[in-house]
């Protein structure tokens, strides 16, 4: 398990154990985090949508060209930064223990 | 029989297929375009699958898969012809003759491969000698050559002939389009006087065959087009065939005869008249019969040989083969050695 620090839409933060192969939207969105996860990680519903903080985006691997087209067609219903990720890509492998992200709002 | 014998040539029969072949990429005739009238739609079953064939209401034609790529429900049970578009029933999802989903009308975000491919497989189509054609390539690969002018059917003025055939053989287009270089066949399946002379020249897509020194003059464009030329008793009288591959084994053959638009009673038109009944096989006290009443039986129970044992004084069959192979470009190295 890794350790993912999630902060709410609310604002509030937890820390949840998240398995380490199961992408991090299925978790999310099992967890009641408000994460739709509609497409399964096909990268066509962009409704993941997660801010990784400053620090761990440039640790994680750069998104596929697929992931970017998906924040790019999100990006005239939501704020989308350049830390967005679709949290159907993140594996939360061991190595990304302490891993910050911040649920973004609905498209 | 002794110790040396060719056990293959007694054996690979054990081995052989009647239909080895994918369907070749090229040009097919889809039907006529009088057939389908603008926003009506109906399903059809070709190149071994089954097809929503469209109009749309300017008058473009569509052929798409049938199942939606959302949740694939079959367009072609309850789905509708809207505007330049074919909806699909389940959702509404609408997709242009291109394939191109045009509307999804209640998602907010679109899918990002939405606007960068066409996501419905279509074919290619061009409206051409009253007919609809369809562009197949097992990879959806576009067009590599064109439908030529064919002057007997597009001309106006000069040409005439209303007659046309459809017959359907359990087997495939390779298969059918072989007896054209079978010369052989022509003297003892169909019972012509003589072995004609045949030379074929070949030229990416198209091949051309002149059958006893003029007599039928044929060209082939892919695999789906062969517009024939018959010069007999002083005129010149054509057949445009154009088979299509329903499935892997079998095939609709479908011919047009036309000939020059000869004034009425004149023995040109007489002449031709004969010519033409004679390709179809309908004319009496022939001594050569037409296609259609004997090569059947042997399409429809044959199997395919890739090596055969030709022998001299027969066609070229072999480089007929070598030709027509670039037609499965998009096949596996497995099916390749097949064929
Ligand atoms: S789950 Fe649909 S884009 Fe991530
Ligand atoms: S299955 Fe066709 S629109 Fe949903
Ligand atoms: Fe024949």
């Amino acid at each position: 398990m890794t350790a993912v620090r999630v902060k709410d839409r609310d604002g509030s933060e937890q820390t949840l154990d998240a398995a380490e192969t199961t992408p991090l939207m299925e978790t999310l969105r099992d967890d009641g985090y408000g994460i739709e996860g509609t497409c399964g990680g096909a990268m066509s519903c962009g409704t993941c949508h997660v801010y990784v903080s400053e620090a761990w985006a440039a640790k994680l691997p750069p998104p596929s060209e697929d992931e970017k087209a998906m924040l790019e067609a999100i990006s005239d219903f939501a704020e989308v930064r350049p830390t967005s990720r679709l949290s159907c890509q993140i594996l939360p492998d061991i190595i990304y223990d302490g891993l910050e992200v911040e649920i973004a709002p609905q498209a | 029989m002794g110790d040396n014998i060719n056990l293959k040539i007694l054996l690979e029969s054990q081995g052989l297929e009647r239909c080895p072949f994918p369907i070749p990429t090229g040009w097919y005739f889809v039907d006529y375009s009088d057939t389908l009238k603008p926003t009506e739609m109906r399903n059809i079953t070709l190149f071994g699958q089954e097809w929503v064939l469209f109009r749309t209401e300017s008058g473009k034609p569509g052929m798409s898969d049938p199942y939606c790529p959302h949740l694939g429900a079959h367009m072609g049970h309850g789905g509708k012809v809207c505007g330049e578009h074919l909806r699909c029933p389940f959702h509404h999802w609408e997709y242009d003759t291109s394939g191109w989903c045009k509307n999804i009308p209640y998602g907010k975000v679109t899918p990002p491969i939405v606007k960068k491919q066409a996501i419905l497989r279509t074919l290619p189509m061009v409206e051409k000698y009253g007919m609809m054609w369809a562009w197949y390539h097992p990879l959806c690969a576009e067009p590599t050559f064109e439908l030529p002018y064919i002057p007997e059917i597009e001309d106006a003025t000069g040409y005439t002939g209303s007659r046309r055939g459809s017959w359907t053989a359990d087997t495939c287009i390779q298969e059918i389009a072989e007896n054209g270089v079978d010369v052989a066949h022509l003297k003892f399946l169909h019972g012509a006087p003589g072995i004609p002379p045949v030379s074929a020249t070949y030229e990416g897509p198209i091949m051309k065959l002149d059958i006893g020194q003029g007599y039928i003059v044929g060209t082939a464009y892919g695999p789906g087009l062969n517009v024939m030329r018959f010069n007999q008793h002083g005129i010149t009288a054509t057949m445009i065939s154009y088979t299509q591959p329903i499935t892997a084994e079998k095939s609709t053959m479908n011919m047009s005869f036309r000939h020059v638009d000869y004034a009425e009673g004149t023995p040109e038109l007489h002449a031709s008249k004969k010519v033409i009944d004679h390709m179809i096989g309908a004319a009496e006290g022939e001594e050569s019969a037409g296609f259609e009443s004997v090569d059947f039986i042997v399409w429809n129970n044959k199997k395919y040989r890739p090596n055969p044992l030709l022998c001299d004084g027969d066609g070229p069959v072999l480089q007929f083969r070598k030709w027509f192979k670039q037609f499965y470009s998009g096949a596996d190295a497995e099916t390749l050695a097949k064929i």
